[in-house]
């Protein structure tokens, strides 16, 4: 007999052979002169794959999101959110508004595959570093300009982001308790993260295409489009004519379905989506009476409002009585779904998600130790990875300027007393930590010669 | 189209106020040449038609069963110009019936309706030994193969990775289950199904909405995000991850196989959750209506609607104060370190003199003080005055109104025999291979004799 298929697929993947293992992207150079989340999340996907990064920041200011975090709560002179954004990417400080900045940004924008950027409609294109002066320098360029309302129609020159996009494209209307005066945004940035790995899909979609065709383009991301994408309200809506609204934690699509307080105090998530399902989900509630019942055992009835909310009542009833790991080895017996809800803490000690390197705990050369989600998809041939963690502003100056524009230490000099390119000025989120000692940073101190 | 398309372009025209505001760079460089000639990249870019598509090499295999994710994924493809076979079993694949409150158009619902756009559907019983194979011939012509069984299933079937690889050494292999396909978790827990409010409890979203904890139950409770939040995150992480492997495969001929699990994808896409158990050590409450990070910083409650109050910068916050009439808080509150949101009491009493504030206006007098105080500041040579930015929750049946979407064609309208004409999201504008709806096919075996003869599929012996 063959090998069990686990013992095959638990090789195919070992996380600790990744590193042996190739990079699809590699190659592909991306400058992201983008800022806070939705465009850096773009271009940290190619990152994760093994294209080279240049991220461009604004000397003594840089992001904004660097500066940014939770409950005003940094890690060593950083925001931690920030470094799981913009892992593995070379930093650079070149001011665009001086003659000289944009030049050396129009020189890496020779030399790049994707450009990536995410201000207001036009603002590139009156800085000089748009679309329509790179690709006449660099034809083969994959432009991808990003922003809330996208580069065309009425509304192109409202500012944006993750909370305005939830609102313009219905997100926010749709989440929270009906009968309530109150709509619950979803958290961590989502309008954010989620157009970001949306826009980094069509980036890939334009560099298969470049790879049969050999011609670049340009792409307009539009934020709130690409939540819209992630709604069936709008074909709900037009084929009903009502609106769906909110839902409270009972998903209507699925019946019964809803997150249950168990007997141990913990919150129980549990949701049936088919019939076969439904029949082996009665079979463990006790209750193979309701799996006769003409009301529930076919999907479309046991979906109408009124027979849900009796069966939630049910599986309501009978999840108080029990704790939530004898539910969930009844789940698994009886293959329906059933999951506690996983908080922070639970995730980041999770042990499946560290043996399947969902969750890392990274050792970077400069920050030590920190615990970061690991790629979304798992690749067997290239998987994605994380090479270091993010960076202070402008440390790669050196290594980029010398190694890819071929500038020589006088000549960067020159540049940095013109303040074309610079560094951080000591503002939290800017600055290296307390305990690094930068004149022994070959990096930032980069002379020419062995790679990064 | 009847809108006067050049008004949304980058023109000398008439400028609306919130461009007078934001369009300072493009005031000074209007007229010069390049905008024009991005103007003119913008116009070619309203319409699809006659372009060519960016995947029209491909063919993708849509084995997806029970799980939306999978659905989704394959759609992608398919509007980037994949030729994509959705197969399912003759009785249908079980996610036609998972639609809000059983709504359906012919007993399709409304997601699977959503999600079929520009496939072929074929009915293929793979626990018939002639589908099978008329599935491995098939697989020795795809790019992509995308299922959700439990794991090890197709592999049961002699239709797994293992084996296809051996036929197709360049098939992208793409699996979307709750715990994947590798780990003694994903062993253990392979024949646990994928429900979307399972993979947003497990991937730490539902944690993180709901009302505040001192609220009554079950408001205080884990919510669901109200809609396949997790689900078309792990479908996007899927699309991704197959790109990625085409993009190695049309360097070196070589497939390899990509595997989701939706449990983890929303975790994955944000990021946030296991970094923050370890640098704070204790997991977060839920926020209620308000932020982890700012305040004033979410949607506020005013006569007619619901409007956003956001405030960044000092400056910001100064110019929301003045507008809202409160300065009097503005000495308490000055720096963004007084408004860090940890002390959720002492956030809370700003949180309630701006929700009072604005109550007392409609949304239009909230749009117009605002805009109307940024023009002034975006005149005034001194930056310090802010720029407060405002909109208004929309439903989406207002959405659906929103001239801009109209515009942009955010929504295609689709007709189908069967279905009558279908209202469909659709977005990824590229200007030369933009992703599109062709057409609509959500009946089962609706294609089976186009892609039998296609591809020489045996048909199975009746009886």
């Amino acid at each position: 007999m063959t090998e069990d298929y686990f013992g095959f697929t638990n090789k195919l993947f070992a996380p600790q052979d990744t590193d042996k293992k190739a990079e699809a992207l590699k190659g592909i150079r991306v400058l992201d002169l983008s800022h806070m989340i939705f465009g850096p999340t773009a271009a940290k996907f190619l990152a994760q794959y093994g294209a080279e990064v240049i991220k461009v920041e604004v000397p003594n200011q840089g992001d904004y999101w660097r500066g940014g975090t939770y409950w005003g709560k940094y890690w060593k002179h950083s925001n931690p959110l920030w470094h799981f954004i913009n892992q593995s990417k070379y930093f650079v400080a070149i001011d665009v508004k001086k003659p000289k900045g944009k030049d050396l940004i129009l020189k890496l924008a020779e030399k790049a595959d994707i450009v990536i950027e995410n201000f207001t409609s036009g603002t590139v294109e009156a800085w000089g570093i748009g679309y329509s002066q790179i690709s006449k320098i660099n034809p083969k360029v994959i432009y991808a300009s990003l922003s809330t309302y996208g580069q065309y129609g009425p509304k192109r020159y409202n500012p944006g982001w993750d909370l305005l996009a939830q609102g313009a494209s219905g997100v926010l209307s749709v989440t929270g308790h009906p009968d309530t005066d109150k709509y619950f945004k979803v958290p961590d940035f989502f309008g954010d993260f989620f157009p970001g790995y949306y826009a980094a899909m069509l980036i890939l979609i334009a560099l298969n295409y470049r790879e049969r065709s050999g011609e670049g383009q340009y792409l307009d991301g539009c934020q709130a489009e690409i939540l819209m994408r992630a709604l069936s309200h709008f074909t709900y809506h037009d084929a009903t004519g009502n609106d769906l609204g909110r839902t409270g934690n009972s998903d209507p699509t699925m019946s019964p379905s809803g997150i249950f307080k168990t007997l141990d105090g913990k919150f129980l998530a549990l949701a049936i989506a088919s019939d076969k399902q439904f029949q082996s989900f009665c079979k463990a509630l006790g209750r193979e009476d309701l799996a006769r019942d003409e009301k529930y055992n076919k999907a479309f009835r046991r979906l109408q409002p009124e027979h849900a909310l009796t069966l939630n009542k049910v599986v309501e009833e009978w999840v108080r009585t029990k704790d939530a790991a004898e539910l969930i080895e009844l789940a698994r017996k009886h293959r329906f779904a059933a999951t506690e809800v996983m908080d922070d803490v639970q995730i980041c000690n999770d042990e499946w998600r560290q043996e399947r390197g969902s969750v890392i705990p990274f050792e970077d050369d400069m920050y030590k130790k920190l615990v970061i989600e690991g790629p979304i998809a798992m690749l067997s041939k290239t998987p994605g990875r994380t090479k270091w963690l993010s960076r202070p502003l402008g440390y790669h100056n050196r290594y980029v300027l010398k190694k890819i524009m071929g500038l020589t230490e006088d000549q960067i000099k020159e540049l940095e007393k013109e303040r074309v390119v610079g560094n951080w000025d000591y503002r939290v989120g800017q600055r290296p930590p307390i305990y690094h000692d930068l004149a022994k940073d070959k990096i930032f101190n980069y002379k020419g010669g062995e790679d990064h | 189209m009847t809108w006067p398309k050049t008004r949304y372009l980058i023109t000398k025209g008439v400028r609306t106020i919130k461009e007078r505001i934001y369009s300072r760079y493009l005031q000074k460089t209007s007229s010069s040449g390049p905008l024009s000639e991005w103007s003119q990249l913008l116009s070619k870019m309203m319409t699809s038609e006659g372009k060519p598509e960016a995947l029209d090499d491909m063919m993708v295999l849509d084995l997806s069963y029970a799980n939306f994710s999978g659905n989704i994924t394959a759609s992608f493809f398919a509007e980037a110009g994949a030729e994509v076979i959705k197969i399912e079993p003759p009785e249908g694949d079980p996610s036609r019936i998972i639609s809000p409150y059983g709504a359906n158009v012919k007993g399709v619902g409304i997601p699977y309706l959503m999600e079929s756009r520009n496939k072929r559907n074929v009915a293929l019983d793979l626990s018939k030994h002639e589908d099978r194979e008329n599935l491995k011939l098939l697989a020795t012509r795809a790019d992509v193969l995308i299922e959700t069984f439990a794991p090890g299933e197709m592999d049961d079937w002699g239709i797994g990775y293992r084996q296809l690889r051996e036929l197709n050494p360049g098939l992208i292999y793409i699996a979307i289950t709750p715990y994947g396909h590798y780990t003694a978790k994903g062993k253990e827990m392979a024949g646990m199904p994928w429900t979307e409010l399972t993979s947003q409890a497990e991937s730490g979203l539902a944690a993180l909405i709901g009302d505040l904890p001192n609220t009554p139950e079950p408001y205080n409770w884990p919510t669901r995000a109200g809609f396949y939040a997790a689900g078309y995150t792990s479908a996007v992480g899927a699309a991704c991850g197959g790109l990625v492997a085409s993009f190695f495969k049309r360097r070196t001929g070589e497939g390899q196989m990509v595997d989701i699990a939706s449990a983890d994808a929303y975790a994955s896409c944000v990021g946030f959750p296991p970094t923050i158990g370890y640098v704070w050590k204790k997991p977060r409450f839920r926020y209620g209506t308000l932020d982890y990070g700012l305040c004033p910083y979410g949607f506020f409650k005013c006569k007619d609607s619901y409007v956003a109050i956001a405030c960044f910068r000092d400056q910001d916050f100064r110019a929301a104060m003045r507008i809202l009439g409160k300065w009097k808080l503005e000495g308490e509150w000055k720096t963004l370190l007084d408004r860090i949101t940890d002390d959720i009491d002492k956030v809370k009493e700003l949180n309630s003199e701006v929700e009072d504030a604005v109550a007392k206006y409609t949304y239009d007098e909230i749009n117009e003080k605002f805009s109307s105080f940024s023009v002034k500041s975006a005149r005034s040579k001194w930056r310090g005055g802010g720029l407060p930015v405002t909109t208004k929750m929309l439903t989406p049946k207002e959405v659906l109104q929103e001239k801009h979407w109209q515009v942009r064609g955010s929504f295609a309208k689709v007709e189908h025999p069967s279905y009558g004409i279908v209202t469909l999201p659709v977005t990824g504008k590229l200007s030369k291979t933009p992703l599109r709806v062709k057409w609509l096919s959500a009946d089962i075996g609706e294609d089976n004799e186009y892609i039998f003869k296609k591809y020489g599929l045996v048909e199975k012996k009746s009886g």
